[in-house]
């Protein structure tokens, strides 16, 4: 019984997709979705976390606020000298591959380490020095937030004594609903596989 | 091609599932890491799932002449299982054996490889295919928790025979203990076709205890750090290709032997005594460039395929040719040819004459006299029943196992030996006269011309590291086994031997 | 609630093995430290080291528990945690393996003996239940510091046939069911089975920065990890702490694997 709920919530999106395709033309490309916000949440969303994270506005939200979008999630830190910088580089490559109508909808989220020096404003700063638009969203949270979406998206990192931080190099691609459908690691790597998989549409 | 993308998959199996009334199946199911990966570029492949054998086993050749989809399901197992008799080693294993299962796939193939850790494991594992082109092997790909699995995917693109092993930390304890193996990846057209096939690997064991010693063994760091290993063996264990298990072929057939060295250290230098390779694929490689040779080189971590038609009967022994290996750590395994004599290839012993060459040691006066001396305490220890049966008898059933770990690889199993070139120890007049010589030639070796039963031989045997019991004990078992009735032998007399021959 | 609970669990305790010792863990109150163990102030020294790091890391004194959390336990805390049982689990939490040896949602059964270290526990839930308690999970250092000891002294390697007893243990395949907690010999500090018995979570083993492609890692991959380069190791040759670090690296937050357990710690 509890089975055949369970397959039901699933393929409940599914059927919504149907829906969609039998009916007037699609407003949003197949990646993304309109999704009530009280809809449950699937056994594999990430948006399960109800952590809460600042952006360099000063914003509070949670990361639910971005369901109904793929999402380009990666983990920073503002400070690092080296792999940072070549990731964004990266995201850059990888957004520009996107399909328009997916490039417009698709979030490009940057989480950061540093509980610490990376107060929003140093993320301000940070999205002035890399040229980052709209379409990137920047976030701070505190340590068991970090610690906890670190867990789940199993980026490893590290602070040192100087306070920089050793760390995956892992680019997640999560879809509408918050689950993780593909990860890419390492730098400067074909990022072709990554682009397709914001693209996939939502179930 | 569109694969449907994998969650929408997983719903429908979901909703399969549950229509079927299959139970087990939750949202869970789907791996953490879902990456559609190069599948798509295969689809369009025929899909086939690897057959995979335990040694000395080969997968049948690869007859097809187009590219393949290889599923490969290969199972990490940590068992107890024997090293030797009466030893016992905790094995990680590919497969549930050393080596690891034998996988065939051929030049071309894409092969998706799953690796799964079994939920008994103590330690995580992963596997580096020399087969695979790209970073590691496949071993960060394939690194895996206990109770878990892991996929990746290559193309074979190189014909060859490749080694296959684990690269967890601390590496050289994980293929210490068994972890490698083979996989062979057949040319497009297939190679050429024989008789027989066998898939053969050396590797070593740094064991606590020293060769031999029973009971269940501790790998021992130091001496892997050392490269010192108690245990050289060819499939795993000591005897895994003797007697009842030993290769098998017939006069006039053709033998391919798929030879690998897992290490995690020696080189080996493969030889098959009484046979010459006629052609040797050297290093793995896929040109049979050599031909005619008789030790073929085969590094750690590589692999060599050498062909040879049998023409005359009997045992052919195989042996790492770094000698003290075969004979006093396990290197050793055996080819049995049956069919009719060649005496043109091979006559066998045909003159058996006296000699008048020096006169031998054994022959001296002294000696002599010390074989009386001997024969007399004997017959006194045998008069008291107490010590001459129940002693014996424990120490007979020791001796068996010291035998079947180091002596039966010359002297056989039946103490026979081999004709010519290995004395007889069954009804010999040799090991009948003179106790104390006995007990010397294990604990000191013995080489030089010796007459046995009236025939010569001109040998060298090794001196074995026993312990003063087990030479006790293995000497009363030899004089007693096989109808011999010559008495027994103390450690109390191997302590004196030593010592008298420091 | 969390009163009632323990005694629900002494008497769960009780019918299951009739009487038999059990180790008991009341919840801690403020202060009070019942199967806790003080680890004083002292050093880690870890096996890989970055090119900045010293040698030695300072690690403050810690409550430790001083035998791992059992399946009694863990069985309590489902109990008054029902999202943390078998069958309302989030996936996303723990993976389908569970409390796999657990006969039921609230039934332990003949895998999983009520004293027995409680296996198959995800980071996650790990990390619920200590903080349940009030405590929290040790992190590496701390979980190195204390298991560095030996029977006499702080040092386990100086004593002889230490390193070799631990690597025996790793090269044995995992017993079914697993023995009793507290059956080990208590160490310097009086802390019990930290070797020989379960592996354990420690609360940053995502901090283990290593690819699993071991021969790689002497110089940590600038590609796939940023950072500092490793100045090298320790000690080579120490290869039951090889292990440990390649066991962790090889673990995500949501696994539960059958020969790993947990236990806590809390700040003085």
């Amino acid at each position: 019984m509890k089975l055949l709920v369970t397959a039901l919530l699933l393929l409940a999106p599914l059927l919504r997709a149907a829906e969609s395709a039998s009916g007037a033309p699609p407003a949003m490309p197949p990646c993304c979705a309109v999704i009530a916000p009280d809809a449950p949440l699937s056994g594999r969303s990430i948006y399960q976390l109800d952590s809460i994270w600042t952006n360099d506005a000063g914003r509070v939200s949670r990361l639910a606020a971005l369901r109904g979008r793929p999402v380009i999630l990666a983990m920073f830190f503002s400070h690092c000298e080296y792999a940072c910088p070549v990731l964004v580089q990266d995201l850059h490559r990888l957004r520009a591959q996107l399909p328009e109508a997916v490039r417009e909808r698709a979030a490009i989220v940057l989480v950061s380490f540093d509980t610490v020096r990376d107060t929003p404003a140093a993320l301000r700063a940070f999205r002035e020095r890399m040229s980052l638009d709209a379409g990137w969203t920047l976030l701070r949270g505190e340590t068991d937030a970090v610690e906890d979406l670190a867990m789940l998206l199993g980026v490893k990192f590290k602070q040192d004594a100087r306070g920089q931080f050793a760390h995956s190099n892992l680019i997640t691609i999560l879809n509408a609903e918050g689950e993780i459908v593909h990860q890419h690691a390492g730098l400067q790597g074909d990022i072709s596989e990554a682009a397709r998989a914001v693209a996939l549409p939502l179930h | 091609m569109k694969t449907p993308p994998r969650l929408l998959r997983s719903a429908v199996l979901l909703l399969l599932a549950t229509t079927s009334g299959l139970p087990g199946l939750t949202a869970g199911e789907a791996p953490v890491l879902a990456r559609p990966g190069a599948r798509p570029l295969a689809a369009n492949l025929p899909v086939e799932t690897a057959v995979l054998t335990e040694a000395p086993a080969v997968p049948p050749p690869i007859t097809r002449r187009t590219p393949a989809k290889v599923i490969v399901n290969l199972e990490v197992r940590e068992v107890v299982k024997r090293l030797a008799d009466g030893v016992e080693y905790t094995f990680w294993t590919y497969g549930g054996n050393v080596p690891g299962s034998c996988i065939r796939v051929r030049e071309g193939d894409f092969v998706e490889f799953h690796l799964n850790n079994h939920p008994t494991s103590k330690m995580p594992h992963n596997i580096d295919l020399h087969a695979v082109t790209g970073p590691g092997g496949g071993a960060a790909s394939s690194f895996t928790a206990p109770g878990h699995t892991s996929q990746f995917s290559f193309t074979a693109l190189n014909p060859g025979t490749y080694v296959y092993h684990c690269a967890t930390a601390p590496v050289p304890m994980h293929i210490g203990n068994g972890m490698y193996g083979l996989i062979i990846v057949d040319p497009k057209d297939g190679l050429p076709p024989v008789d027989r096939e066998y898939y053969v690997m050396q590797g070593e064991i740094y064991t606590a205890g020293r060769y031999g010693e029973p009971g269940l063994q501790n790998f021992d760091p130091m001496k892997a750090e050392d490269e010192r290993p108690s245990y050289v063996v060819l499939n795993g264990s000591v005897g895994a290709l003797v007697g009842d298990r030993a290769l098998q072929a017939n006069v006039g057939e053709t033998v391919r032997i798929f030879f690998g060295v897992g290490g995690p250290n020696l080189t080996s230098s493969f030889h098959v005594i009484g046979e010459i390779f006629d052609r040797v694929y050297p290093e793995g490689g896929s040109v049979a460039s050599q031909h005619n040779v008789q030790t073929t080189m085969v590094p750690s971590g590589g692999s060599a395929v050498v062909e040879f038609k049998v023409e005359v009967p009997g045992t052919f022994i195989l042996v790492d040719h770094s000698l003290s290996r075969a004979f006093n750590k396990g290197a050793l395994g055996m080819l049995k040819v049956t069919g009719p004599e060649n005496m043109l290839t091979y006559s066998g012993k045909e003159v058996d004459a006296v000699y008048i060459g020096q006169a031998s040691e054994a022959g001296s006066a002294a000696s002599k006299r010390e074989a009386e001396l001997i024969a007399r305490r004997e017959q006194a220890i045998a008069a008291n029943p107490q010590i001459g049966t129940i002693t014996q008898e424990i120490q007979q059933e020791r001796g068996k196992k010291v035998f079947l770990t180091s002596c039966f690889a010359c002297h056989m199993a039946n103490g026979e030996g081999l004709p010519g070139v290995f004395p007889p120890i069954a009804g010999s007049d040799f090991l009948k006269a003179d106790k104390d010589r006995a007990i010397k030639a294990v604990i000191k070796g013995l080489s030089g011309p010796i007459t046995v039963n009236g025939k010569p031989y001109n040998n060298m045997m090794p001196p074995l590291e026993f312990t003063d019991d087990q030479v006790a004990d293995v000497l009363t078992y030899v004089m007693n086994e096989w109808g011999n009735r010559f008495g027994s032998v103390s450690t109390a007399d191997v302590k004196r031997v030593r010592a008298e021959n420091k | 609630m969390r009163l009632s609970s323990c005694l629900r669990l002494g008497a769960a305790a009780l019918a299951w093995i009739g009487g038999a010792l059990v180790v008991a863990r009341a919840t801690p109150a403020a202060g009070v430290t019942t199967g806790m163990t003080l680890i004083p102030t002292g050093t880690y020294a870890p096996l890989v080291r970055s090119q900045d790091e010293t040698a030695e890391v300072a690690v403050p004194s810690f409550w430790l528990d001083a035998v791992p959390v059992t399946n009694a336990e863990f069985l309590a805390f489902v109990q008054a945690n029902p999202k943390w049982r078998r069958s309302a689990v989030s996936p996303l939490f723990a993976d389908r393996g569970y409390l796999g040896d657990w006969a039921g949602d609230l039934e332990l059964g003949p895998l999983a003996p009520p004293a027995a270290p409680v296996v198959r526990v995800s980071w996650f839930a790990a990390r619920a239940y200590a903080q349940s308690m009030g405590k929290r999970l040790p992190t590496t250092a701390e979980w190195e510091r204390a298991a560095a000891a030996g029977f006499a002294g702080p040092a386990g390697s100086t004593e002889p046939g230490f390193q070799s007893a631990l690597l025996a243990w790793v090269t044995r395949p995992t017993p079914q069911p697993l023995p009793n907690v507290g059956s080990g010999r208590p160490n310097f500090f009086g802390v019990r089975d930290l070797h020989g018995l379960v592996w354990e979570w420690v609360a940053d083993f995502n901090t283990a920065m290593v690819t699993g492609e071991s021969r790689g890692d002497t110089g940590l991959e600038r590609n796939l990890f940023c950072g500092a380069g490793a100045a090298g190791l320790r000690d080579p040759s120490d290869f039951p702490a090889f292990m440990r670090i390649g066991f962790r690296s090889s673990l995500r937050a949501s696994y539960a694997v059958p020969n790993l357990g947990f236990r806590c710690a809390r700040s003085p």
